[in-house]
């Protein structure tokens, strides 16, 4: 019972979950009140797009998607939205770098960028789907413009900290 | 490694399903997802308390670069706005006392007669597409989702989601928050004056009075005040009470009074005005003066109470076919610089039970 508990505790995804938290703190935290040109930069979405460059299209969607739900229980927004969105953006980042055999480190940084921002334009398209309309207006241009340059800058310390995060080789549901 | 990878395809397509199961439940204002944000809060409050702290000299910093010069030049003249709005309040303040003694005194609600809760803002959103800020109350303090939130100007929000010790207010601006209002417009004809009673015709004095009993002095009374701004008018007794004198009485009529338009506030997101539809169809655009204020209208289903003061109409758009008018508001709250707020402990009908 101990040792599977330790085992639980020692898994990467135990590990993603509280590494999450310190990224979430840090976007509610720091992130909000730090606003280039009245917009904050998305950091929870450069951390899924990294994990997501670092690793592959499914680890990059388990990712986002717990960091999203993590993220819509501490936002107004209806629980879920954040999580599929994030989830595709942790996805798309993988697949942006899939036809590369072995990207180059700024090609990295740029898939990163694009997906975190893809993300930023993503995210009031779902809200409009599911009812919560009036955010699809001229700024998603601008917001999504800032997660770019934010991912430019904060990608290359992300990428440490998600390769220590998920660096374990044990999936899911595996005994 | 092939199981690995079907394992995660299960777990991404388990966790996708999840989150559509998730915002059903949620946008069916089910209270288990309420339960799963609280419990949630609790794991991370902690986390961002610490964080907070630990960031606080970073983001000051950040504060100070960019807006020291603004704030140097708001505080002058914030200096300057409060000494020539000294006087002015008390007077408002001594207006408001009787207003709100006349409303009490016919039966009417007040906000005077409503608890509130002060709270003051600890975050805004994280998010670009949310219109939130944090407050450092919550459900130990009385506040409850659905409550009205304003600060020293008028409304500002409402309170949409409440951890024990915080709250996450909804503000005006938000596209997701509607509120109905009233817009109070001037009447466009002037009152009429009635000539004054023939003498015999007017009641006499003694009718009110006892003139024996009552003595009547002239005088003049002069307050003066140190306060700034502030005229103080002479408040004059007549030394005699001429019996059937009559005099030119300004009667304003039922139908001539204000006219208070009701419609639907609604947000339009950050750096857009919010706006009012849904006006009467038969209201014309030029009934309807730039400048106007509006009022939260109240009522059973309303989400405020009657009468907090909203804003003020920056412009009237008037619509071709039978579409009312579109009223652009301009809020008196400052919403992008809060600090202190007042959390009304008013949970409307359509809030309760959340």
């Amino acid at each position: 019972m101990l040792g599977r508990l330790l085992q639980v505790v020692a898994s990467r995804w135990f590990r993603l979950v509280l590494v999450t938290l310190l990224v979430l703190s840090l976007q509610t935290t720091l992130f909000s009140e730090i606003r280039p040109f009245g917009y904050s930069v998305q950091l929870i979405a450069i951390y899924v797009a990294v994990a997501g460059a670092v690793h592959d299209a499914r680890v990059g969607a388990i990712v986002g998607l717990v960091s999203g739900l993590m993220y819509d229980a501490v936002l107004a927004t209806p629980l879920g939205i954040s999580g599929l969105v994030l989830g595709a953006v942790g996805a798309g980042a993988a697949l942006l770098l899939q036809p590369f055999r072995d990207p180059t480190w700024w090609l990295r940084i740029l898939a990163v960028s694009v997906a975190a921002s893809l993300g930023e334009v993503l995210l009031p398209l779902v809200k409009a789907v599911v009812g919560l309309g009036g955010w699809l207006t001229a700024r998603v241009a601008v917001v999504a413009l800032v997660t770019f340059v934010g991912g430019l800058v904060f990608c290359t310390p992300l990428i440490p900290v998600t390769r220590w995060t998920l660096r374990e080789r044990v999936s899911i549901g595996r005994r | 490694m092939a199981q690995g990878k079907t394992n995660l395809t299960r777990a991404v397509l388990l966790l996708a399903l999840a989150s559509v199961f998730l915002i059903t439940l949620d946008l069916g204002d089910s209270n288990s997802t309420s339960r799963v944000r609280r419990l949630f809060d609790t794991v991370f409050a902690p986390v961002e308390n610490v964080s907070r702290v630990v960031t606080r000299p970073l983001s000051d910093a950040w504060n100070s670069f960019r807006t020291y010069d603004d704030v140097v030049a708001e505080n002058n003249r914030l200096k300057e706005q409060v000494a020539l709005q000294e006087g002015a309040a008390v007077a408002a303040a001594a207006s408001v006392r009787l207003s709100q003694e006349l409303l009490a005194l016919n039966g009417l609600p007040t906000l005077a007669g409503i608890n509130s809760v002060t709270a003051q803002v600890i975050g805004e959103t994280p998010s670009n597409f949310s219109q939130t800020v944090e407050i450092n109350q919550g459900s130990n303090s009385g506040i409850k989702v659905g409550m009205p939130v304003l600060n020293a100007a008028g409304l500002i929000g409402k309170v949409t989601e409440v951890f024990a010790d915080r709250a996450l207010v909804m503000l005006l601006s938000d596209p997701d928050y509607a509120l109905s209002v009233k817009v109070v417009t001037k009447s466009s004809r002037t009152p009429v004056t009635l000539p004054p009673l023939p003498t015999e015709d007017a009641p006499t004095v003694d009718s009110v009075l006892d003139s024996s009993q009552t003595s009547t002095t002239s005088s003049t009374t002069t307050t003066t005040t140190t306060i700034l701004g502030f005229t103080p008018s002479a408040t004059t007794i007549p030394a005699e009470i001429v019996s059937g004198g009559g005099s030119n009485i300004t009667v304003p009529i039922a139908s001539q009074l204000s006219v208070r338009e009701t419609g639907i506030l609604e947000g339009r997101g950050p750096g857009s005005q919010p706006i009012v539809r849904f006006l009467d169809a038969t209201t014309r655009a030029e009934a309807i003066e730039v400048g106007a204020p509006i009022v939260s209208a109240g009522g059973s289903r309303s989400l405020a109470p009657p009468d907090i003061v909203i804003g003020v109409v920056s412009r009237v758009v008037e619509r071709l076919g039978t579409a009312g008018p579109v009223l652009e508001v301009e809020l008196v709250a400052n919403l992008s610089n809060l600090s202190f707020l007042r959390v009304l402990l008013y949970q409307p009908i359509t809030e309760t039970g959340r």
